[in-house]
């Protein structure tokens, strides 16, 4: 099909775009978050999300007095009112649910008396207290069904709407009850120990929301409405009393266009709005970017968070130590999406649903108590070792040998009779086990270590190597195990196998496969990235997306909007062992080249590069720009249609004239062949037509010519695509022309068009280590320094760019990337690995170099030996999209806005510069104010005539 | 080195001024004195005379092929080396491609990436018979023209019977993967330079009959096609010098580097010999039996790359003396293969030449010119 | 190429186009080795104009003449050297006996 084997996938084609769904982060679902609120008060907090509903419950201690809110009530609710409208009505049953030690008693004690002040003491009392203030109409309004009494209505709000994940069945508020003690509890522990407040920020608390899970909640809506849809048509059919000859056929009120058109909708605008939930996202899914492989592969790995992005907050944007594996410490963006935007590590893996059932059912045969089996007492009795048991958050039981459960589980887990994602974790200060089988966690493999030794053998890679084994093998055999961030985090990693050799050796329980995947894919295309100021490596993951070379194998074959490529892209000298997982040597993006570092000529100045004539002579940093321009042939009501016509033939008399005339003006219809479009090959100049559409001037009424007969000339008007890129630049084709139609225009023409550039003064160039620099000079070979070899470097660059940014990395690639040449191989730069500088200069050194890769050079100028060493190597380069000729802008006079007369804005349109305050501060303080007054009104505002007409 | 000097100097600084001295931290004493009264306090005469650089210069050739020369210009001063130098890089006119005309190509390299390839493609003419077209360019003839004609079509080979057969079957498993793209069975998939077709103009086969016009090597890949993609165009060379574009460079690189000169202060001997023999990477040291003491010599210093390996150790900058002589050029001239490298050099001492007395005529009619204007 | 004399004629700065450090630097160099030059120096003053400016000062003669005299010795120099080379290349390929022909 023409289609990349390098391709990752991973995106939607709509309407014949490339849309990605964006990875989407939230705080996880029903899970009990205790916080502090902004009056820096203790609350917790639930969100409860069930197929049905999706709803926040919150507990806030004000005045010492617990109070539920929610939204279908207008008011606080005591919690302990909400107890006894649960059927707990004695206090002392209370008190022994939030836990009998004197510190739960002592925080309760207001609350139950705030109670019994209310005079609250049954659960028909605590009913009609909570029935006058459920919420009637407006948001947040609970549909009641008519027919019950208020107090039936209450009882079914504490039932289904509040902590809806909690399931009551038949009116046994016991799970309920149980939960809201847990939620109370945990408030009052974390008043007395700051351990006990959870962080929202807890990478172990997020959830992520992949396109599967999107989808489906968009399905479901899809299908509810088609549901919907369906009952009214088949009642309004039904309806109709007039006798029908044969039986009501439902299939054919089926309106099969409903998904097709609601998927479509949501993936090409991003609008994600689910009515059920109240969802109303937009900017859920992107177009993918092609600017490079890299960018491509960067955006399916990109995690979107919810915070507003406006909000000047620091936790959500930091790094949480938390995110060690799981996400890319260095893959951010600058700015406003700062620690927002967020990218997934090398080996990351996101969970799905999966069945709590069976599970819930081992845990009881493990020797899990069930809760309603326990006296409320026996929950939190410390003595006899009891841990709760909680499975995606809620209350299972409780096991009084929590270790042991912890192991069996988990050793039925890695013997596959457990989900393998499915994650068991003790928590110390909870006093819990949670179990979580719940969807968008993330985790990631590792390997098992069991008592000091690595259960993974050489035998087994050997197996693997021979292509007799699979990745699932090795989870199936235990010898590998996916771990979420909660179970990562009572987990003893062990970085190396060093470590397991060392003292602490038995402490350990897993080891990582390779440290490299705690970087994701942008940042692993950094060769050396530990030895570099971490910022560096961030800026590298922005710019890297922005480098040209090929975008996929089948790049010749499509027509994007723009594609930047470059003409001879090198594979880095330098490589990392994340570049071959990705396969970058077959889709790379960069030069390797030779770089010296020094001073020359004072145009190297501010990170600018000096660049060897001859190299660009030679093709180094030549770049094609494919541009798409896009015309459709409209079709009208009346029958009537835009075509292509041919270029118009020159009048008789001109004809004889014909050479002067078009010497004297140039012939826009140049490129025009005789079916009206232009002819593939050919050279473009500025406002040449590229298709010589015609627009019928009567699109309306009914015209006496049929849609297959041609329209005569003074039927039509000229509605042409010309031609408008970059002034000056002659070295712009035809590529390609591609006809194509679709349902509503009769016809669509892509036309590419093809630049070819060199490399100029002003054009980006960056290293892989965040440091960009623009073209500042280009010089004759000649000129430049060459060393005892005669070799010249291609780039010189400034040794001022290096103290200051401490991109020592750069230096160790040149070194790697010295001695691979020399010995005849790739360097090798992964990270926390990759060949020692100590190895590259002894590689230096076997081949007469110098041992720290500084060798003499000669001016190019006078022909002496320079005063001192130079650093020579190659280094990759990358080539950014930024380029001069895109961005240059001038004018003295031009065009103007037709209301204000003021000149226009914006390269596009040729607009004026603007002459802002500062600059016009700057001529007042010179002293030349009249200046200002002459020019700013005399000379541009000022108008003797004015046309009114 | 007597050539230069005419003594009177104090040994310390005759040394820094005809020798470079390679330290750990930097070279010292790199440059020449120029200055004809340099040393005239010491009695030195530093004037230029052409009798003594008659007397004193000297060419010796290293080694000679059809593609590399080496030879040494010893006692000339580096501003002369380096014009030299300059001059190969850049104004020693060679012919390259530089017009292209495309009847038809539909293969997958663009028009202008194509032309560009061609450009860079080394063609053996002598420009010296030819002339520069200059700006605006005159007409085309057989004196400043070279043209070429590419014609390649790519098809499948016609298979003679039998299948591709096992050669293509039983290839390594390595290369399997790129079986697809594989050019067996085709005709015409790999264009080279040896498919551009040279087309004498006028006279220009008579004139070149004992050396044929044609592309340096005939193996340079110009483009990769698949059945039914062609290309068909005709490409001009023109003269040209390297300061415009690189491809009429006439040298893959010209250079040169100092003459090393390694001395030991005082004696290396025992196992400090055996240790500096074992830290050179490029062998210049030897151990001999000096009165029954194993010592080192510097036996081969030419092959020194002064990557100052014997001197790092902390200790041995003080017994290992590094220096190189500043007036003997071990040059290196690589030819593209136009001309052959001794042909190149010689040529660009006639660019020099001819640069010297155009200027010199210049300079007479600006003076004349000046003193008739008042 | 321009000249401009200021003063008396010992001093002056020529302007050469179309030339770069190829003349500039051995032109430099020659007139530093004349006891006649007081002050030479050469410069290219902008990397974007094909143009190299020469100041000559003399202790006494016409600059024009001292300059002149400079180039006619780099002819010379040149034209030993060529001498010299041709006659090593010519005893090089006696020596290693089957001269190479092309």
């Amino acid at each position: 099909m023409g289609e990349c084997p390098c391709d990752p996938g991973g995106y939607f084609i709509v309407k014949g775009q490339e849309k990605v769904v964006l990875i989407q982060e939230q705080l996880s679902k029903n899970r009990i978050i205790v916080d502090r609120d902004n009056k820096n008060q203790i609350h917790s907090a639930v969100t409860s999300s069930t197929h049905e509903r999706k709803s926040k419950t919150h507990i806030d201690c004000k005045g010492g007095k617990f109070v539920l809110r929610h939204n279908t009530m207008s008011d606080d609710l005591p919690v302990v009112i909400a107890f006894k409208a649960m059927g707990v009505t004695s206090d002392q049953e209370i008190l022994q649910l939030v836990g009998s030690e004197p510190k739960f008693a002592q925080a309760m004690a207001t609350s139950l008396k705030e109670c019994s002040m209310l005079g609250i003491f049954s659960e028909g009392q605590a009913l009609d207290h909570i029935a006058k203030r459920i919420r009637t109409g407006g948001r947040g309004t609970w549909e009641r069904t008519p027919r019950r009494s208020k107090r039936d209505e209450a009882r079914e709000l504490l039932a289904h709407v509040l902590l809806a994940h909690v399931p009551v069945v038949e009116y046994d508020f016991a799970p309920k009850v149980m939960y809201v003690a847990q939620m109370v509890r945990r408030m009052i522990s974390a008043q007395f120990d700051e351990e006990f407040m959870d962080d929202m920020d807890y990478y172990g608390n997020k959830r992520l929301e992949l396109a599967g899970q999107l989808l489906s909640l968009l399905f479901e809506d899809l299908f509810k409405k088609m549901c919907a849809e369906l009952k009214r048509q088949a009642s309004v059919e039904l309806a109709k009393t007039s006798a029908r000859a044969e039986a009501y056929d439902v299939t054919k009120s089926v309106r099969e266009d409903i998904f097709t058109n609601g998927f479509n909708n949501a993936i090409s605008t991003g609008n994600w709005s689910v009515k059920r939930f109240r969802m109303e996202r937009s900017g859920v899914t992107q177009v993918l970017s092609r600017l490079s492989y890299i960018s491509c592969l960067g955006m399916m790995t990109r995690i979107m968070s919810q915070f507003e992005k406006t909000r000047k907050v620091s936790g959500p944007r930091s790094l949480q130590p938390s995110q060690w594996g799981m996400l890319c410490p260095s893959d951010t963006p600058e700015g406003e999406a700062c620690g927002l935007v967020k990218n997934l590590a090398l080996s990351t893996h996101v969970t799905t649903d999966d069945d709590e059932e069976p599970i819930r059912r081992l845990c009881f045969s493990l020797g899990v108590e069930d809760v309603h089996l326990l006296c409320p007492d026996d929950l939190y009795e410390a003595r006899n070792g009891a841990h709760l048991v909680l499975l995606n958050g809620l209350i299972l039981g409780v096991h009084r040998q929590p270790h042991k459960l912890l192991a069996t589980i988990r050793q039925l887990r890695r013997t596959g009779h457990v989900g393998e994602f499915v994650s068991v974790q003790l928590h110390p200060t909870h006093r819990s086990v949670n179990i979580a089988s719940d969807s968008g966690r993330v985790c990631r493999p590792l390997l098992i270590v069991d008592n000091g030794t690595l259960l993974l053998k050489q035998c087994h890679l050997d197996e693997l190597a021979a292509g007799k084994r699979e990745w699932s093998a090795f989870i199936k055999e235990g010898i590998i195990e996916y771990l979420d961030v909660n179970e990562e985090n009572s987990a003893e990693i062990a970085v190396s196998e060093a470590d397991l050799r060392g003292e602490r050796r038995t402490q350990y329980t897993h080891m990582e496969i390779d440290p490299l995947t705690i970087l994701g894919v942008c940042a692993g295309l950094i060769p050396y990235p530990h030895h570099n100021q971490s910022p560096r490596n961030t800026y590298q993951c922005a710019m890297g997306k922005q480098a040209m070379g090929t975008i996929a194998h089948n790049q010749a074959d499509r027509i994007d909007t723009i594609l930047y490529l470059l003409i001879y892209p090198h594979k880095p000298l330098v490589k990392t062992r994340t570049l071959d997982l990705i396969k970058f040597a077959n889709l790379p993006a960069g030069h390797n080249a030779t770089v010296a570092v020094m001073s020359y000529s004072g145009y190297d100045i501010e990170d600018a590069l000096i660049i060897n004539k001859a190299a660009l002579d030679r093709g180094f940093g030549r770049c094609m720009v494919l541009k798409k321009f896009t015309q459709t042939f409209k079709k009208f009501p009346n029958g009537s249609c835009e075509v292509a016509r041919p270029p118009p033939k020159p009048s008789p008399a001109a004809a004889r004239e014909g050479l002067r005339e078009r010497s004297s003006q140039p012939n826009r219809f140049r490129l025009i062949d005789d079916d009206g479009l232009c002819m593939v090959g050919e050279r473009i100049h500025q406002l040449d037509l590229l298709v010589n559409k015609h627009t019928p001037v009567n699109t309306r009424d009914d015209v006496p010519y049929s849609e297959h007969e041609r329209l005569p000339d003074s039927a039509l008007r000229p509605s042409p695509l010309t031609y408008k890129g970059p002034a000056g630049h002659m070295d712009t084709y035809v590529d390609r022309v591609m006809l194509s139609g679709n349902k509503n225009d009769r016809q669509l023409v892509k036309i590419r068009v093809r630049s070819t550039r060199r490399p100029e003064l002003g054009d980006k160039f960056s290293s892989r280590h965040g440091q960009k620099g623009v073209i500042g000079r280009i010089v004759p070979q000649e000129d430049l320094p060459f060393t005892d070899m005669g070799v010249c470097p291609d780039i010189i660059m400034n040794p001022h760019g290096f103290p200051s940014r401490m991109t020592v990395g750069k230096m160790i690639e040149l070194m790697a990337g010295k001695a691979g040449v020399l010995e005849g191989r790739m360097g090798d730069g992964t990270a926390f690995k990759g060949d020692s500088v100590a190895e590259c200069s002894v590689a230096l050194v076997k081949h007469g170099f110098n041992y720290l890769g500084k060798d003499i050079m000669f001016s190019g100028l006078t022909g002496e030996p320079l005063k001192s060493y130079v650093f020579v190597g190659p280094i990759y380069y990358q080539k950014l999209k930024h380029m001069v000729i895109d961005k240059m802008h001038a004018r003295a006079r031009g065009p103007r806005q037709v209301l204000t007369r003021q000149p226009t804005e914006g390269r596009s349109r040729e607009g004026g510069l603007r002459l802002g305050e500062m600059e016009r501060d700057c001529l007042i303080g010179y002293g030349a104010s009249m200046l200002l007054n002459e020019r700013l009104m005399t000379s541009s505002d000022c108008f003797q005539h004015i046309d009114v007409w | 080195m007597k050539h230069v000097s005419e003594g009177g100097l104090p040994a310390h600084l005759e040394k820094q001024r005809t020798r470079m001295f390679v330290k750990n931290a930097a070279p010292e004493h790199t440059s020449t004195v120029e200055a004809a009264s340099a040393y005239a306090a010491s009695g030195l005469e530093n004037s230029f005379s052409i009798e003594r650089f008659r007397r004193d210069f000297r060419v010796e050739i290293q080694s000679l092929s059809a593609e590399e020369a080496v030879f040494d210009l010893i006692g000339i001063d580096a501003a002369l080396a380096n014009a030299f130098r300059r001059i190969l890089l850049a104004e020693v006119p060679t012919m390259a491609i530089e017009k292209v005309f495309i009847l038809n190509n539909t293969s997958m390299i663009q028009d202008e990436v194509l032309a560009h390839r061609l450009g860079l493609i080394p063609i053996r003419a002598d420009a010296r018979v030819f002339q520069f077209r200059g700006d605006p360019p005159d007409d085309p003839n057989e004196y400043n023209v070279i043209s070429f004609r590419l014609q390649v079509k790519c098809t499948k080979q016609r298979s003679s019977g039998a299948s591709p057969g096992p050669a293509v079957v039983g290839c390594a498993p390595s290369t399997a993967g790129s079986g697809a793209s594989s050019d067996a069975g085709l005709l015409g998939s790999r264009v080279t330079s040896g498919d551009l077709e040279w087309i004498p103009q006028g006279e220009q086969e008579e004139r070149f009959r004992d050396a044929p016009i044609a592309p340096v090597h005939d193996d340079i890949l110009i483009a990769k096609m698949r059945p039914g993609q062609e290309i068909e165009l005709e490409a001009w060379c023109e003269k040209g010098i390297g300061k415009t574009h690189a491809k009429w460079s006439p040298v893959c690189t010209a250079s040169y580097r100092l003459l090393p000169e390694i001395t030991l202060p005082k004696p290396v001997t025992g196992d400090d010999a055996t240790t500096l023999k074992g830290m050179c990477p490029t062998n210049v040291f030897d151990i001999e039996d000096l009165a029954g003491v194993p010592t080192a010599t510097v036996a081969r210093p030419r092959n020194c790359t002064m990557c100052r390996e014997c001197i790092r150790h902390p200790g041995w900058d003080e017994r290992v003396l590094l220096t190189r002589v500043k007036d003997h050029f071990i040059f290196s001239v690589e030819s593209t293969g136009a001309l052959p490298p001794e042909t190149l050099f010689q040529e660009s001492v006639k660019v020099l030449m001819q640069k010297a007395s155009d200027i010199a005529t210049l300079l007479k009619d600006a003076t004349a010119g000046q003193q008739s204007e008042p | 190429m321009e000249v401009e004399v200021c003063g008396d004629e010992s001093a002056a700065t020529f302007t050469f186009h179309n030339e770069d450090h190829t003349i500039g630097n051995t032109v430099r160099y020659m007139l530093n080795k004349m006891p006649e030059t007081s002050f030479v120096g050469y410069s290219v003053p902008h990397p974007a104009e094909p143009k190299m400016n020469l100041r000559l000062q003399t202790v006494g003669p016409p600059a024009t003449q001292v300059l002149h005299e400079a180039l006619g010795n780099l002819y010379q120099v040149s034209e030993h050297v060529l001498k010299t080379f041709e006659a090593a290349v010519a005893k090089h390929r006696t020596e290693q006996g089957a001269p190479e022909l092309r």
